[in-house]
């Protein structure tokens, strides 16, 4: 397990990296911090440069076909620039993407406080397993739009509706990788922590905590996914704000542009939460793993 | 060496302290439901301030032994007497509940926590214990790791992280101390160093305890008293009282003939 993460976390940052010089903060440069540096950038070629690669194949693709059809149902890449440049200079777009933010995070936060206690319990007692284990499964396998439809007929317009649709949709995938960490985590450490009588604060911050963090973050990171599709859904039914509500109002104008701009500055903020925030947390938590690399 | 430093082994009279009676336990598999008996009527008596040590082949119990007086396992049957430093007794039997006294374990891996520093790691047992957490410095300086207290044990030797277990067990100030085979898992220059170590914080602060291992020159060592054990149902084969004061050398060729007497025990 700690193999996979070290080496995820050698890759990741390859795409995530920030171009040289960047940071206003960086300390001062140390031959350390040089060397850092230079292995960024070498990173950074290696990742970026196909991601670049894919992106100007899309992109022009996209323009070839435009400009080839000639249809106003899939307009050229300068209208959709257009589009998107106008929706980010409105100050709707950061209302909308502050509502939807807010109810993920909320509904989120409800997933992963339930999901840390079912699936250490999960882990720990025979009984607690076999209780949630049909939970788990029926809610792994429940579409996201059940839940989307079913939140909107319970709760209406209420913060509630969506806050529940994103719980019940992020929490089976984080407490079945919570349960998993449980199980892994090391016997010998429980058996250390019982004889020298942790209590159960000093067992959760120091011992389970840490131990499931590689499981946490994979599981927030399959709950979020699964968060990001349903709100989208929610917001489209039964709601009257957020991204999925303005990514409704330009389907129903027919305007493809603003379905397409509006997708897509949602997908970016997605991928500068999982790349900026998700990813130097866990590089910040796991600092202790770097000390044996050195 | 000198007779005025050595401390002699305690009286035979010392009261019982750890009181293993008529002890039953019996393991089912999980999987095929076998069921195995590694107890049956199994007494077993360390004396306060007595360095019992435990040897056999695996397989004989000896570290199921260790859990049932750690608590880390409940007997099926029979009682387990411990007493504290006032003499009060605490009895764990069927039923009555998991009473444990002041533990220091040392098992054969260090199971340090690898997120925190070796210091923190000290420090948790203390504060747990109700000891102020200040002790972990003096107590890895006495196992001379001082230098290393900031580090994460990842970065440590294998000893080194022994040592760091060696001194958290004996920080919390144990009424009683366990060594699950401490020294198995090193190699042989270091397992030495070690048991040197042990010798010296065990001279210094005397304790009860107790020591399961396979290695009889380590029992003849470190041990007051010997006990060699037979498996399924785990049985006394023989028992030895080594009986030279502390602090003795691994090269003292008294402890080689206790080693051989051992292993000839062990047949």
């Amino acid at each position: 397990m700690t193999h996979h993460t070290t080496a995820m976390a050698e890759v990741r940052p390859a795409t995530a990296a920030p171009p040289p010089g960047a940071g206003s903060g960086t300390p001062p440069a140390t031959a350390r911090t040089r060397r850092t540096l230079s292995r960024r950038v070498r990173a950074f070629g290696r990742g970026a440069l196909p991601v670049a690669a894919f992106l100007l194949v899309l992109v022009g693709g996209w323009q070839i076909v435009a400009v080839r059809s000639g249809s106003v149902l899939i307009p050229d890449v300068p209208a959709v620039w257009s589009a998107l440049t106008d929706i980010v200079t409105q100050p709707l777009f950061y209302d909308s993407l502050g509502a939807t933010l807010l109810r993920v995070g909320l509904g989120f936060a409800l997933a992963f406080v339930t999901a840390v206690v079912v699936g250490i319990a999960m882990g720990r007692v025979e009984f607690v397993r076999r209780f949630f284990e049909p939970a788990v499964l029926i809610g792994l396998t429940v579409p996201g739009l059940v839940w989307a439809l079913l939140c909107v007929i319970w709760f209406g317009v209420s913060l509630t509706n969506p806050v529940v649709a994103v719980a019940l949709s992020a929490a089976p995938a984080l407490t079945l990788s919570i349960y998993q960490g449980t199980r892994a985590t090391d016997s010998a450490l429980r058996e250390m922590a019982h004889v020298y009588r942790f209590s159960v604060w000093t067992s959760l911050r120091y011992l389970w905590l840490p131990s499931l963090l590689p499981a946490l973050f994979s599981g927030a990171r399959l709950g979020l996914s699964l968060a990001w599709k349903v709100i989208v859904l929610v917001e489209m039914f039964g709601m009257s704000s957020g991204v999925g509500y303005e990514l409704n109002n330009q389907f129903a104008a027919q305007n493809v542009a603003g379905v397409l701009s509006w997708t897509l500055l949602f997908a970016a903020v997605l991928a500068v939460l999982e790349y900026g925030v998700l990813q130097s947390l866990e590089r910040r938590l796991g600092r202790w793993r770097k000390a044996t690399a050195v | 060496m000198n007779g005025a430093e050595a401390t002699q082994a305690p009286a035979a009279g010392a009261q019982p302290y750890v009181v293993l009676d008529g002890v039953g336990k019996v393991f089912t598999s999980t999987r095929t439901g076998e069921r195995e008996t590694v107890f049956e009527d199994f007494t077993l008596t360390v004396r306060q301030g007595e360095l019992v040590a435990v040897v056999g082949a695996s397989g004989t119990g000896k570290t199921t032994l260790l859990h049932l007086v750690a608590g880390l396992e409940e007997p099926d049957s029979g009682e387990i007497r411990l007493a504290d430093g006032t003499g009060r007794q605490r009895i764990r039997s069927p039923g009555a509940g998991s009473a444990r006294n002041r533990l220091g374990v040392v098992f054969q891996q260090p199971r340090l926590l690898d997120w925190i520093s070796v210091r923190r790691n000290v420090e948790l047992a203390l504060t747990s214990a109700g000891l102020d957490p200040a002790g972990a410095a003096r107590a890895l300086a006495d196992v001379g790791l001082a230098e290393y207290a900031d580090r994460y044990p990842s970065v440590l030797s294998g000893g080194q992280r022994q040592r760091a277990a060696v001194a958290r067990a004996f920080a919390v100030e144990p009424e009683l101390i366990l060594l699950d085979e401490p020294f198995s898992a090193l190699d042989q220059l270091t397992a030495r160093r070690l048991r040197l170590l042990l010798q010296e914080l065990w001279t210094a602060r005397p304790r009860t305890g107790l020591l399961v291992t396979h290695n009889p020159l380590e029992a003849a060592f470190l041990a007051d008293r010997v006990i060699v054990l037979d498996g399924r149902p785990a049985r006394v084969r023989a028992e030895f009282t080594v009986g030279l004061p502390r602090p003795r050398s691994p090269e003292d060729p008294q402890i080689f003939a206790r080693h051989n007497e051992i292993l000839a025990a062990l047949g």
